[in-house]
């Protein structure tokens, strides 16, 4: 188990052209009287097929820093990479954007709902449900591929939305808060479906979460913003080989040491 | 079941005490008609009133049609382009304000007689709600959700087709709901500005003419009209909208 | 916590009875009576005797107190006066003996206007100047049911097949229907009022009065009272045609200035058109020489009668006997000037007419074929 001053130097992202990078992005917006500053000098770099954790606490700026990266949001100032561009639209096809709620569309069953990233992408429709037919089984899902959003359990909706976000096949996943509106046992079965999920299809990740042991449990690195104007105050290497059994987050010492130092971070 | 079982008993009620008040000569035969009379004139002026309501429910169906494909397309026009939504929905609002009863026989001359001054009216009275009701619904639609469209790659137009649109349609529904009960009303008026049939005209004239019965008879069948509509609408909403059932989820 | 509940029920129960009840008691001023008019329609010239009357102060001077009123809708006048909500109302004789045939009890007191003023109206391209010329052309009416029985009658006399004429309702909105060629012609305008318009338009009206092409003449405009009040109120109608007839010939002596009633009172009226309609009309709003102001005359009412039953207009009136008085006229019943109808004491038809009706106020009965009054 490394610590981040024993950290190797990484490659810049710039040279290999994947991954995801922000160099000292400032951004603020207008709020209800005063302009309000979300992010400042702000730098952080996810390596590809890395799995990156952002904490922090809430109003830090977590979500602004994905739709930054998702090229919903530009910068005021700093650069904002992906896969080597650093232009909006072409941050918008690399990275696959997932909002804290789920967003499903009530009109449509499950297999609309999953196939409609690749609708937007022009495939047609029925090709669309044809391809995501297959990933019912693997989500778990199987024999609710007509069903309504209102017929789902949050959990299940939960699972719709990423299979909306994986079928395009995009190399970047950004997460908000993906497991926030579920109580703790839909939860810890998610998180744990996740993790192999993300052990069989590697992707590069940058997940926004509130819960420390959520980011240990899934990542390869955790991030530690300050309140606003956020800009990354720690980050802790974890070392441990994914996935992780639960009872490795729980039990192993190293563990709670990093627990230990990202909630001093936090209150710092 | 029970919902309209109340409805019909209310409906009993009121039905009592009409024939009470007309029983008791509070009101004179010639201003007010007992429901006895009322159903004799029915009986008795079927075909008459048939006839005529035909003709009066062509008006109302037509009317309806044009003003939905119009208040639609506006609405949805209004909501891509804001400039003609700043520029428009005043004079929407100020269409409403103009009596009909003085538009009517200006459109009679502009159009003709016939059917034309009639759909116009019905056109305009049920434009409003659809319009209305349609841009609410295309601009109900979470920022969060077009951010997600967006992120997924989506045009402008695919947004509109696969998320605004059908987010619009149970407000659509609400607007037609309106629209229909109104309709039979701007037919009313439209033949009073001058026709040559229809049921309004019937009344009208019955009404001049002091065939009170008759002209309580065709103001009973407006009203089924108006109602049969509106519950028309509903249960076209329940089956393009099966989604929007208001019912408690189960847990 | 349930009382003031109650009271409040008790208390709309007795707004409610008290409102659906007959005719408010209204507080008169001293030595003057209370008379409501409702009009037959939206003020006009032929309205011009009352409104002079009323400016003039010979409505006060009869001690009367009188309000002009204008009707909601065209059934109203005879309703609201047979129910007694109103003293007086305008309309129309064809429409009084309707009214009565289907149980109204009104009664026509005087003759307001007594020639008709209903005609034939065409412009000069529609080439109508005889009735006969109205073949194959398109006619607009009102949908009014006797005036669509004055233009079959008419196309009958001229030998013209009904069928070749197309109807065409076009609502009160006769002019402009004739002005936007919709129509050949229009039956149902008047004379002096649709017919004196197109004139200062310069459009050179044809103008057939209906009375010219074959139809019975009538009462246009008539007085006319509910039968109860005939008895109870027979002052004051009296009075009231007393001082209308003094306000009329002030109008006939000085138009223009007569004319000023009319226009102060309603100032949306077009005072040219209504100066020239007033003037063509005032010859009939008097009676024949020798006869009292109001006169309404029985044979043309019988022959009228007659035409409306041959037209099947009406089912159940054998004659127009009851349907109108001549009591009410100013010198009638009194010196002796003027007696029309009957030899009877004066007072005697009125109470014939009021008391024929044995059955009280108001039944749901039918009423049987008219009695004979005792005379």
């Amino acid at each position: 188990m490394r610590t981040q001053a024993e950290a190797p130097e990484r490659e810049p992202l710039s040279v290999d052209g994947t991954g995801v990078a922000l160099t000292g992005v400032e951004r603020g917006y207008r709020g209800r009287r005063r302009e309000v500053v979300a992010l400042s000098g702000l730098d952080l770099q996810v390596r590809a097929g890395d799995v990156v954790a952002v904490v922090g606490p809430s109003g830090c700026g977590k979500s602004t820093l994905l739709e930054l990266a998702a090229g919903l949001q530009e910068p005021d100032e700093g650069a904002v990479v992906a896969m080597g561009t650093s232009d909006a639209a072409g941050r918008r096809t690399a990275c696959a954007y997932m909002p804290q709620r789920d967003l499903l569309l009530p009109w449509r069953d499950s297999l609309g709902n999953a196939a409609l990233a690749l609708e937007c992408q022009g495939v047609r429709n029925s090709e669309a449900r044809r391809r995501a037919a297959p990933l019912f089984d693997r989500f778990g899902l199987a024999d609710f591929e007509h069903a309504r959003p209102a017929d789902l359990s949050g959990g299940m909706r939960q699972r719709v939305a990423f299979m909306r976000a994986l079928l395009p096949g995009r190399p970047v996943l950004l997460l908000d808060e993906p497991f926030g509106a579920l109580d703790s046992i839909t939860r810890a079965s998610m998180q744990a479906w996740l993790a192999e999920a993300l052990t069989e299809e590697p992707r590069t990740v940058l997940l926004v979460t509130h819960d420390v042991q959520e980011a240990l449990f899934l990542s390869d690195r955790v991030a530690v913003l300050s309140p606003r104007p956020g800009r990354v105050v720690a980050e802790l290497e974890v070392t441990l080989p994914r996935p992780r059994s639960r009872r490795a987050v729980v039990t192993d010492p190293e563990f709670g040491r990093l627990e230990r130092l990202a909630l001093e971070a936090l209150g710092a | 079941m029970r919902r309209y079982a109340l409805a019909g008993l209310l409906l009993g009620l009121f039905v009592l005490a009409w024939q009470g008040v007309a029983s008791l000569n509070a009101v004179d035969d010639l201003t007010l008609a007992s429901p006895v009379e009322t159903m004799r004139a029915l009986r008795d002026d079927w075909s008459l009133l048939m006839d005529n309501a035909g003709v009066t429910l062509v008006e109302v169906l037509l009317g309806l049609a044009i003003s939905i494909a119009a208040g639609a397309g506006s609405a949805v026009a209004m909501h891509i382009w804001r400039p003609l939504r700043e520029a428009a929905y005043p004079l929407l609002v100020a269409s409403q304000a103009i009596p009909i009863v003085v538009l009517a026989p200006i459109f009679v001359l502009a159009f003709d007689y016939g059917m034309g001054p009639k759909l116009a009216i019905v056109a305009l009275i049920c434009f409003f709600p659809i319009t209305v009701n349609v841009l609410d619904g295309l601009r109900s639609v979470e920022p969060e959700l077009l951010k997600l469209m967006r992120s997924l790659g989506a045009s402008r137009l695919q947004s509109l087709v696969k998320v605004e649109l059908p987010s619009a349609l149970p407000f659509f529904f609400s607007g037609l709901r309106i629209a229909a009960t109104v309709s039979v009303i701007g037919a009313v008026f439209g033949e009073w500005a001058g026709a040559d049939e229809g049921l309004g005209r019937l009344v009208l004239l019955g009404n001049n003419q002091l065939q009170t019965p008759r002209v309580y008879a065709g103001i009973v069948i407006l009203t089924v009209m108006a109602v049969a509509l509106f519950a028309l609408a509903g249960l076209a909403e329940r089956l393009v909208c099966p989604w929007n059932r208001k019912e408690a989820p189960s847990a | 916590m349930t009382r003031p509940l109650l009271a409040a029920l008790a208390l709309l129960a007795v707004l409610v009875t008290t409102g659906c009840g007959e005719k408010k008691e209204v507080l008169e001023p001293k030595g003057s009576k209370q008379l409501e008019l409702l009009l037959d329609f939206f003020p006009n010239a032929d309205h011009a005797g009352i409104y002079a009357a009323q400016a003039d102060g010979y409505f006060k001077q009869a001690g009367l107190n009188v309000k002009i009123r204008q009707p909601a809708d065209p059934s109203a006048p005879l309703k609201q006066v047979a129910a007694g909500r109103v003293d007086l109302a305008i309309s129309y004789e064809p429409e009084v003996l309707r009214a009565r045939d289907k149980g109204l009890r009104v009664v026509a007191v005087g003759a307001l206007v007594n020639k008709p003023l209903t005609s034939i109206i065409s412009l000069p391209r529609a080439h109508v100047r005889r009735p006969a010329d109205l073949k194959g052309k398109t006619v607009g009416t009102a949908g009014i049911d006797y005036q669509t029985a004055y233009l079959r009658t008419i196309l009958v006399d001229a030998g013209v097949d009904p069928r070749t004429v197309k109807q065409r309702n076009v609502g009160f909105n006769l002019n402009p229907a004739l002005l936007t060629k919709k129509v050949d012609a229009t039956l149902g305008g008047y004379w002096n009022y649709e017919g004196t318009e197109l004139r200062l338009q310069g459009r050179k009206p044809r103008i057939i009065p209906v009375n010219r092409a074959g139809v019975p003449s009538y009462d246009e405009l008539v007085l006319v009272a509910g039968e109860e009040a005939l008895h109870r109120d027979q002052a004051k109608i009296r009075a009231f045609i007393g001082a209308l007839s003094r306000g009329a010939r002030a109008l006939r002596r000085n138009p223009d200035k007569g004319i000023q009633g009319l226009l102060e009172a309603n100032p949306d009226l077009d005072p040219k058109l209504q100066r020239a309609a007033v003037k063509v009309t005032l010859p009939l709003f008097f009676p024949p020489e020798g006869k009292p102001f109001g006169y309404q005359d029985p044979e043309a009412w019988e022959r009228f009668t007659g035409w409306m039953r041959d037209s099947k207009l009406l089912v159940k009136t054998a004659s127009a006997k009851d349907a109108f008085t001549n009591e009410l006229l100013p010198g009638s019943g009194l010196s002796g000037r003027g007696q029309c109808c009957s030899a009877a004491a004066p007072g005697s038809r009125l109470r014939a007419i009021a008391g024929s009706r044995r059955t009280a106020v108001r039944t749901r009965s039918r009423p049987g074929p008219d009695p004979a009054p005792p005379s």
